[in-house]
């Protein structure tokens, strides 16, 4: 007790410090700011366009929505579909985009949305579409129909048609390390790895569960797929080998996708990053089988995408919401035509002699002047007292209003203050009393 | 033998004439602090039973300055007249009656008398009936006036009252009260010497409702205050107009004018009657300033009021931190002094309304409910290496008491809360223990449910910082036992383990982590962590001890005794049984003995043998505290003395100290002591006393020089040599007093206090080196007139010439 005079405010019970080490990672995984909008239907896919910008295209319902890939606003919208589309997808120099569909057809737009191509073949909804890596002429495509079939889509043609999967195919990615090389995966439990000189699959994985998502890691040697509520990751070219296996989610993991973790200091590393229907996102480092982030998203998600530039990473829920993550700090570059309108001097403000300086007295900043001024090396600085701020509830029970003060912990919404309030009145034989007086 | 933990606020304390000594009553006699160091100056030594008020002369004239003259009177029957500068005695009066209160009214110098002789001095005085006609009547007080000038009692009695009451007199003298349940009586001391006898004769009464508690008189005017049990204040206003109008009876019933007079009841005598209500519980002091513009009232919430008489508007001094009890003001109008119930004067200049100094006591045992049934705590534990206790205090702290220097060395705040009025107290701080060494402290502080919600048990653990008492908070542990309270915390003797038992039925070993050095340099201070927990048939465990080495924990689990190994957690033996619950256990050193204390209806004291695992003696005794010495196998013991052993002895004395030598049962020595319930014991270590005897005999004594302390219910401890009862050398430290210094400010520092330290920092600053050019302007006008150019264009170039302009400074 200091004596007479001092008043000890309520204080909050003491608890061990976290322990929890923020690595730099985990900073830069935490700096993702996020906002959403709003479309009412289902999220199905996200698709980032390889070449910069990095626009990005998202598929909800019967509708492709485009975006810019600097300042994340919307771009175009398609809606020439007759049925519902899945996995719109950017070509990988932006210049075309393909969408499956319920109908079975897949089309091809321009970035505008003009319809410029209808690959017809299938006959059943079709969920996966995709370009290879370097190559613009030809599509994969995989069906309900359990079909696999690669087009040229110039003469909108299929060249080849690869049959082995049982069940509908929801899922696949083309091999960063071979241009033949694709994996698909289905409902039939199996990702099935295709060489496209071939027509028979090259190497069969069991993953257990229907497969949701599978994508292949940057390296090319490794798969990772999901489906139920776990990831695994395999090694192709060790034949196949199940090396990991991560049971992080509660629920089936619907989505999965590649991104970059910029850490000040280190060289950029891959993430694998997956979403779920629990309405987590986990990060996942798979050099160490470690998850090094989780973040918790208010709806069940269905897809995830991140920008090639690590700007953002975007999720799709199951109630339409679209979940943008714009990184802090990743500056949006201003256009620099005409001249700057923030660049012009306030009025009443001259530069003079390299400082913002008052010049005259008819002006707002004479007035001011001097008010932001430094103290030098000789002045005698007076500091004001610092005011305490007392909180309202340690007011109110200075004056032995409990009710009053219960009231405003309670408000505060904060289990620190509430807890101790609670404490404080139980030791002044209130605290029975305090709750039937509110009610 | 030193004698100390004196209570400073039994009555209130008074300023010497300059303001610059607080004469203090603390048991026999009187000890005198400085006011502006708040230390010990010296002690008036001569009573014989505790002093009950002393009243200083006022200083009359400045050359009487020097002199400083009290009077003191005890319950011993005596009043005495002291020379208080030089500490001397210079006369004693004889009353032969207990004198609980005195006032001398015309203190100042008695009125000269119509023959222009000086008067006499009287007192009166509030004393025990020794009447037996009045003691049937069930009044065992009286009031008496004497004499001090010719030392002679006056027969008559002033009033006989039902207990003897404190006496409260006006400054100017004029009048004198007291207060008697609903009645305040007021008396006129009288000019004329032979008037003193019909003293009793002229009084005026004043009803009330509820019992009053103080009252007090305006220095100028007919006003007189009274506070009551309930907090209410009133103020009546011209009493005793009629009364004291014409000193004869016969005016009493001619002036019965018909006019109003608000708020007064019945028949009393007064003109009106106000009454403030502020205080919830009751009043505890009421003073007048001096300049009788302010009222100032305290009570128990321990808040200062101060009272502008004429608007009733309120200032406070709020959070003393205990009740408070008495107010007495200084001849210096920015000091006064409030006694604090927890021991405590407080220097206070109301002007400011701050606390300039405190003085603090020991702190004083306080009401505490019953948390659970049995603790072993009377609330201290005891360094014996610095001879420091530690005790708990009223506003949730632990205070470190020096026993050697009588003298606080600190507080530490344990649970960081305002302090709440006495009466529901809820926040206990219910068991303390230290390491040997002292530098670290654990406590346990209960809060207690509320219609048994929201208890919480919490364990804390202190660490000591550079110098000793410094304690910061290393741990909290919030409920450590679930939500079963703590019976015992001991600490290891030599490691940094802490053992934990519980009404639960489960014991816990808390160690510290070791400190960790980290990357940056800084080191992350280790905190404490349960290394194991033990369980003996789910009994509760209701005591714990370490032995002297460490090597063996022992637990009592209800009736029995488990003896564990604390590192491996396990069990090695069990010892049993008591008749009741055992409370309290510890290890004598030195001999393979363990003692322990049951209570109880069928208490017991026993000594258990550990190599048989047997018991070895027992006596039906109820121990109330215990002491083992660290360098030899006796130890002492409290215990409570059954009724027929003290038939002989005095009346007070409760209590006996026993010492034994473990493996004995017939004591060695036995000490009679008074006030025994709630006391403690404990051994001091040699260092202290082999130093203060290296110095003042020159050599080190080959003997033993253990000391025991006894500290006894009222807190009040005495440190002896129980083993040389002859010749104990232990003598008061030599910085027990601590002279005034007599350093005065005068001229503006007396006024104004000393000057801040003005040195700017401009000052150092390189001064700028110019020299003056050797008058510049001289050569300037010569020259005939026609050659010189006009006056307008020679003005500025004079002006700048005598400008000299800065140079630029050169390095």
């Amino acid at each position: 007790m200091d004596g007479p005079g001092t008043f000890v405010p309520i204080s909050a019970r003491l608890h061990p410090k976290k322990t929890l080490k923020s690595s730099p990672e985990s900073k830069f995984w935490s700096s993702f700011k996020t906002t959403f909008l709003t479309y009412n239907l289902p999220i199905t896919s996200i698709n980032f366009c390889p070449e910069p910008p990095h626009d990005f295209v998202v598929t909800s319902s019967a509708t492709l929505f485009t975006f810019d890939g600097i300042t994340f606003t919307p771009k175009s919208t398609i809606r020439k579909f007759s049925d519902v589309a899945y996995s719109g997808t950017f070509r990988p120099d932006g210049k075309l985009l393909a969408a499956g569909g319920e109908s079975g057809n897949v089309q091809i737009f321009n970035p505008k949305g003009d319809p410029l191509r209808r690959l017809v073949g299938h006959v059943h909804p079709v969920h996966y579409v995709s370009y290879p890596h370097n190559d613009k002429l030809h599509i994969l495509s995989g069906g309900d129909d359990g079909l696999v079939k690669w087009w040229d889509v110039a003469s909108e043609t299929e060249i080849t048609t690869l049959s082995g999967h049982r069940d509908y195919i929801r899922c696949g990615s083309p091999s960063p390390a071979s241009e033949h090389l694709w994996a698909t995966g289905s409902y039939d439990d199996m990702v099935r790895l295709w060489d496209l000189r071939n027509t028979s699959p090259v190497m069969e994985l069991g993953h257990g569960k229907p497969v949701e998502a599978a994508v292949f890691l940057p390296s090319g040697g490794f798969l990772a797929t999901a489906g139920g509520n776990v990831v695994k990751i395999w090694d192709v070219i060790g034949g196949g080998k199940l090396v990991h296996t991560m049971e992080s989610h509660n629920k089936t993991v619907t989505s999965l996708c590649v991104g970059k973790a910029l850490v000040p200091g280190e060289s950029e590393q891959s993430r694998l990053l997956s979403v779920s229907i629990d309405g987590y996102l986990k990060v996942f480092d798979y050099m160490s089988f470690k998850v090094v982030h989780t973040a918790k998203f208010p709806a069940s998600l269905l897809s995830v995408g991140m920008s090639p530039s690590s700007s953002c990473r975007v999720a799709g829920s199951s109630n339409g919401r679209f979940f943008i993550g714009k990184r802090k700090g990743h500056k949006v570059e201003p256009k620099k035509d005409g001249p700057d309108e923030l660049m012009l001097p306030i009025e009443g403000v001259g530069e003079e002699n390299g400082k913002w300086a008052p010049t005259k007295p008819w002006h707002r900043g004479y007035f001011q002047r001097g008010q932001t001024e430094k103290h030098s090396e000789g002045d005698l600085v007076v500091n004001q007292p610092k005011r305490v701020r007392v909180p309202q509830h340690d007011k109110l029970l200075r004056k032995f209003h409990h009710k009053e003060a219960f009231v405003s912990a309670l408000n505060s919404n904060n289990p620190e203050v509430v807890v101790p309030v609670m404490e404080e009145l139980v030791a002044r034989k209130a605290m029975v009393r305090a709750p039937n007086e509110v009610c | 033998m030193i004698q100390g933990g004196k209570n400073l606020v039994y009555r209130p304390p008074a300023f010497s004439g300059d303001g610059k000594r607080l004469l203090v009553c603390t048991g026999n006699t009187v000890s005198i602090y400085g006011t502006s160091t708040g230390l010990l100056i010296t002690e008036l030594v001569g009573h014989t039973a505790t002093v009950t008020s002393v009243i200083v002369l006022p200083v009359a004239a400045p050359a009487s300055k020097i002199a400083s003259y009290c009077w003191t009177s005890s319950l011993d029957g005596t009043i005495r007249y002291w020379d208080f500068s030089s500490s001397q005695l210079i006369k004693t009066l004889e009353v032969n009656h207990s004198i609980y209160s005195m006032v001398i009214p015309n203190i100042s110098g008695p009125p000269a008398d119509d023959n222009g002789e000086k008067g006499d001095l009287y007192a009166l005085i509030s004393a025990d009936s020794s009447k037996s006609s009045a003691q049937q009547r069930g009044l065992s007080g009286q009031i008496l006036v004497y004499n001090l000038t010719k030392s002679v009692l006056l027969k008559n009695t002033v009033s006989e009252t039902l207990k003897p009451e404190t006496l409260v007199g006006s400054y100017s003298g004029e009048f004198v009260g007291i207060v008697t349940a609903r009645r305040l009586l007021i008396w006129k001391p009288p000019r004329k010497n032979t008037d003193w006898v019909n003293l009793g004769k002229f009084r005026v009464r004043l009803h009330h409702t509820k019992s009053f508690t103080t009252l007090a008189f305006h220095p100028s005017e007919r006003i007189v205050a009274g506070g009551d049990i309930t907090g209410r204040i009133l103020i009546w206003r011209g009493f005793g107009k009629r009364r004291f109008a014409k000193q004869s009876l016969t005016s009493r019933r001619d002036v019965e004018n018909e006019e109003e007079r608000p708020g007064v009841r019945g028949n009393d005598d007064a003109e009106s009657c106000a009454t403030w209500h502020w205080h919830s519980t009751e009043v505890k002091f009421l003073s007048f300033s001096s300049d009788g513009a302010y009222l100032y009232s305290g009570g128990g919430e321990g808040v200062l009021v101060a009272w502008q008489l004429d608007t009733g508007k309120k200032t406070f001094l709020p959070r003393f931190g205990s009740a408070l009890r008495y107010f007495v003001d200084s001849p210096d109008p920015s000091l006064s002094s409030i006694s604090s119930a927890d021991n405590q004067i407080h220097l206070v200049n109301l002007q400011a309304m701050k606390v300039l100094k405190s003085i603090p006591g020991i702190k004083l045992p306080f009401a505490i409910p019953e948390i659970y049934e049995g603790l072993w705590s009377n609330g201290f534990a005891v360094v014996s290496s610095a001879g420091l206790v530690a005790l708990r205090t009223e506003n949730y702290g632990v205070q470190f008491y020096s026993l050697l220097h009588d003298r606080e060395i600190t507080q530490v705040v344990v649970c960081n809360r305002n302090y709440q009025t006495n009466d529901d107290v809820t926040v206990v701080v219910s068991l303390l223990a230290l390491s040997g060494d002292g530098s670290e402290m654990s406590t346990v502080e209960v809060r207690l449910p509320e219609e048994g919600i929201g208890g919480l048990v919490c364990l804390k653990f202190w660490e000591c910082g550079s110098h000793s008492g410094d304690f910061a908070l290393s741990t909290v542990i919030y409920d450590p036992h679930g939500d079963a309270g703590i019976s015992a915390v001991a600490f290891h003797p030599t490691r940094s383990m802490v053992v934990s038992s519980s009404y639960g039925g489960n014991f816990k070993i808390w160690i510290r982590s070791m400190d960790i050095q980290k990357k940056d340099g800084s080191l992350q201070k280790g905190g404490w962590r349960c290394q194991s927990i033990g369980t003996y048939k789910k009994n509760p465990m209701t005591a714990a001890a370490f032995s002297a080495d460490g090597s063996v924990l022992a637990v009592a689990a209800g009736f029995v005794i488990t003896l564990w190994n604390p590192n491996t957690n396990t069990l090695v033996a069990v010892m049993g049984e008591t008749p009741e619950p055992i409370v309290a256990l510890s290890f004598i050193p030195n001999a393979e003995h363990l003692l322990s204390v049951s209570r109880g209806s069928n208490p017991q004291l026993s000594v258990w043998n550990l190599s048989k695992l047997s018991l070895s003696w027992a006596y039906a005794l109820c121990a109330e505290a215990m002491a083992c010495d660290m360098n030899s196998s006796k130890f002492a013991v409290l215990v409570l003395a059954p009724a027929k052993v003290l038939s002989g002895v005095s009346s007070h004395r409760d209590g006996l100290i026993l010492l034994f030598e473990a493996e004995d049962a017939v004591p060695i020595a036995t000490w009679c002591v008074k006030k025994a319930k709630g006391g403690g014991l404990a051994f001091l270590q040699e260092d202290h006393f082999t130093k203060t005897e290296n110095t003042t005999n020159g050599k080190i004594d080959g003997k033993s020089s253990t000391r025991l302390v006894y500290l006894n219910g009222d807190h009040e401890y005495i440190v002896f040599n129980p083993f040389n009862s002859g010749d104990d050398t232990t003598s008061k430290p030599h910085d027990w007093y601590h002279p005034l210094e007599n350093e005065e400010p005068f001229g503006y520092k007396a006024m104004y206090g000393k000057l801040p330290d003005s040195t700017d920092k401009r000052e150092n600053l390189e001064t700028v080196a110019f020299e003056l050019t050797d008058k510049p302007w001289e050569t300037l006008f010569s020259g005939s007139s026609h050659v010189l150019p006009p006056l307008s264009k020679l003005c500025h170039v004079f002006l700048a010439s005598l400008l000299e302009k800065k140079k630029e400074v050169t390095t």
